[in-house]
């Protein structure tokens, strides 16, 4: 484990059953970095991300966050998660509470804040997403777009020191996908660590410090933008990329 | 804090529990010092042994024979009774679990029997006779070649029926109630009927056209009092004595007379067996049995609840002994007729354990199991119909796994759980008239119980049957109206 990274994957392998998901990542993402990962349907990026915060159990290799070891059964997981936001292709708001309710509720069960300091708290981080004015309002009633950035002001009330966004466009309307791609610009901006799984080519080149292509379960190649768009060194990465950038 | 609503709702529950077992054990005292009090077991109305008044007790001016003859030994040998009224095979069983301590239920004095129990001196002779229609010019068996008879299935009257069909050339039919079979003949559709002496007489005696053409019962028995063996012996003497004392006196053909005698005599008027006037007449009775079916369901919906809901989240939680146990119990509860279970805690588990199970506690702990087990399996569903997704961004908040339970996915899934919920509750109101099987006097008992005094089996269970559609409309009313609360 290295104290200069935030994130710091080794050797890291997932299966299920006999098919062999993930065959032994390696990755450091150091603080403020924006790693963008892409690659083929089913090459493992969603399982790789989610075995970051445990949502997944790997089945060998270490995940170090903060310098914990997700891996290890002493390593309160719980505590780990508070560290790592995450933000799923279909946000996942709870239905049950209104918008307000779904950004204070860690932070008040988990005895971070008070009630009074969360809901200022949530206030602020609406106001980033730009949805103030909706914090009385039930997630159901909004449109996707509202939705996934209210997802991200609930991820963001935790402070953590990493984000994972799993797809957090593709399930949207086209005109609802900038408001989103602007709000993460934004934390990227601002310093968030984010590691980013993503079909959209034009933020990744634009926003990512470094861009990982995924290909059947291992990272085939990764670089800057202008290193992978610009010049892809593997033939499956110039496959892939002439078939995304060229529909 | 989360932890501090589990540990007031544990205690609730346990307190709830409590004062429900300690009301139910701490029964009435009622016997003074010097005067011992005894359990007998006894029948729901079995006309003309025991007659049950319009509350289900035997307080009325014609309790029946048995009761009339052991309130008067009770008084003259000085001890206290209490009753238990069940069905014949329930009173046996009780008496074998030493729920009781004595039967008093026309208990025909048997080899096979006598084997098993105790009896004491008997008190009457019970045969069967052969009644036919009162304008019938049927005299004697012979006559019933080709004609078509009747007895109650698995009664002695049946197996004499059986054993002689050859040498008469009779057809049988079995009946299950005396009162249809008696119509039957009545109608004409069978030409006589053997039943029970006592029974016919009785019937007979309170205006049922008939008429008995036997002169001595075929299969003449004695009847007694059972008593466990070697057991009770100081009761056995009293009530032995009682008897000797009851016969010399003459008393005890006074008793026997007054409901064998004569005919017609005690016939009720027309007016009362309108609808109007059933209900009228039995407004109390009913009442009193509709309030305990309320009290049942509500009692037993509030642990069955608790019940299921713990069988539930054992169901979800992260531990496969937990699950293990949950599905096992909501497969048993599930797989065991309610009418079995009831059984089963009321007379099989007093064997196990050494005393007795109260009635109602026996009710409520068979609505609990079985309709918990349902419940368990609602609630489980429910729980799991919520989508993972949900899990999962609760879980990546740092949330436990109990809070994500507590504050994420139950809300949602009691939500997607009502409309079964309410269904199920709707079915524990209907099943509490199972428990009438063990004697507890919810409507559908009292039901059985007035209809044997007055024979009017159309409009009293049109009555109940009523009565039962209007609360359950009153039940459906109030949930669609706590629904849309919620919604
Ligand atoms: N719970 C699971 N059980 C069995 N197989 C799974 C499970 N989750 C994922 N897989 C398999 O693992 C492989 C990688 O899936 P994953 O979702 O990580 O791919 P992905 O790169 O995120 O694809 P996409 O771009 O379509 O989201 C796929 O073959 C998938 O079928
Ligand atoms: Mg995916």
């Amino acid at each position: 484990m290295d104290k200069k990274y935030k994130v710091q994957v080794k050797d890291l392998h997932k299966s299920y059953g006999s098919n062999e998901v993930l065959k032994g990542i390696n990755l450091n993402v150091k603080p403020n970095e924006v790693v963008c990962m892409i690659g083929p349907s089913g090459s493992g990026k969603s399982t790789f991300l989610r075995c970051i915060n445990k949502l997944e159990e790997p089945n060998s290799g270490h995940v170090y966050v903060d310098g914990y070891d997700i891996a290890d059964p002493k390593v309160n997981i719980n505590k780990v998660r508070q560290k790592i936001g995450m933000v799923f292709q279909h946000f996942n708001l709870f239905p049950n509470m209104n918008v307000l309710q779904n950004v204070t509720l860690a932070p008040v069960e988990l005895g971070k804040m008070s009630k009074d300091e969360a809901k200022k708290a949530a206030m602020h981080y609406l106001d980033i997403v730009g949805l103030s004015e909706k914090a009385d309002a039930n997630p159901t009633k909004l449109s996707g777009g509202q939705q996934q950035r209210v997802a991200i002001a609930r991820a963001l009330a935790m402070k953590p020191d990493v984000m994972l966004f799993d797809e957090p466009t593709s399930a949207l309307d086209p005109e609802m996908v900038g408001d989103v791609l602007e709000v993460m610009k934004r934390l990227a901006k601002e310093g968030m660590t984010m590691i980013v799984v993503t079909h959209e080519m034009g933020f990744a080149k634009q926003v990512a410090d470094r861009v990982v292509f995924f290909h059947d379960g291992d990272i085939r190649e990764q670089g800057t933008p202008d290193q992978i768009f610009n010049h892809p060194q593997h033939p499956d990465t110039r496959n892939f990329l002439d078939k995304v950038l060229n529909v | 804090m989360q932890s501090n609503h589990w540990k007031i709702f544990l205690a609730t529950l346990t307190a709830v529990l409590g004062i429900v077992i300690g009301w139910q054990v701490i029964e009435p005292q009622t016997a003074s010092a010097d005067e011992q009090t005894y359990t007998f077991a006894t029948n729901n109305t079995f006309e003309p042994f025991e007659i049950q008044d319009s509350k289900g007790g035997y307080s009325g001016k014609n309790p029946g024979i048995e009761i009339e003859i052991l309130k008067k030994i009770a008084k003259h040998e000085h001890f206290k009774y209490r009753l238990k009224a069940m069905s014949f095979n329930g009173d046996l069983q009780a008496l074998e679990s030493g729920q009781v301590d004595a039967v008093i239920a026309g208990m025909s004095v048997t080899d096979e029997r006598k084997a098993k129990y105790d009896f004491s001196t008997p008190y009457y002779t019970d045969g069967v006779v052969m009644a036919v229609a009162k304008d019938s010019n049927i005299k004697s068996m012979k006559q019933l070649k080709g004609k078509t008879v009747s007895a109650k299935s698995g009664t002695s009257a049946a197996l004499y029926l059986k054993k002689n069909q050859k040498k008469y050339g009779y057809k049988i039919r079995y009946f299950d109630s005396s009162n249809t079979m008696w119509n039957d003949v009545k109608t004409g559709n069978t030409a006589a009927t053997f039943d029970d002496g006592p029974v016919l007489q009785y019937g007979i005696k309170t205006g049922v056209p008939l008429k008995i053409v036997t002169k001595k019962p075929i299969d003449a028995q004695p009847v007694a009092v059972g008593y466990q063996k070697g057991k009770n012996l100081e009761l056995q003497k009293k009530v032995n004595d009682g008897i000797k004392w009851l016969k010399d006196t003459g008393q005890l053909d006074q008793i026997i007379n007054k409901y064998t005698k004569g005919n017609g005599t005690t016939k009720t008027t027309a007016a009362d067996h309108t609808i109007l006037g059933l209900l009228k007449t039995n407004r109390e009775a009913l009442l009193r049995g509709l309030w305990m079916t309320i009290e049942l369901t509500v009692v037993g919906i509030i642990f069955a609840m608790i019940f299921g809901v713990i069988l539930g989240v054992l169901g979800v939680v992260n531990n496969k002994f937990a699950n293990g146990v949950s599905s096992t119990l909501i497969y048993i509860f599930r797989g065991i007729p309610m009418i079995v279970l009831a059984f089963f805690i009321y007379m099989g588990v007093p064997n196990v354990i050494g005393h007795k199970v109260p009635l109602f506690l026996a009710g409520i702990l068979t609505l609990t199991f079985d309709e918990g087990a349902y419940i368990g399996a609602i609630v489980k569903g429910g729980f799991e119909s919520v989508s993972q997704g949900q899990w999962e961004a609760a879980r990546s908040l740092g949330l436990p796994y109990s809070k994500a339970l507590i504050k994420v996915i139950a809300p949602q899934g009691f939500k997607l759980m009502v409309p079964s919920l309410v269904n199920q509750f709707i079915i524990t109101l209907k099943d509490t008239s199972i428990l009438s099987a063990i004697g507890v006097m919810e409507l559908t008992q009292t039901g059985t119980v007035i209809i044997s005094q007055n024979m009017e089996g159309f409009r009293m269970w049109t009555i109940i049957a009523v009565i039962y559609i209007i609360i359950i409309t009153l039940l459906t009313w109030l949930s669609n109206y706590v629904q849309k609360r919620m919604a």
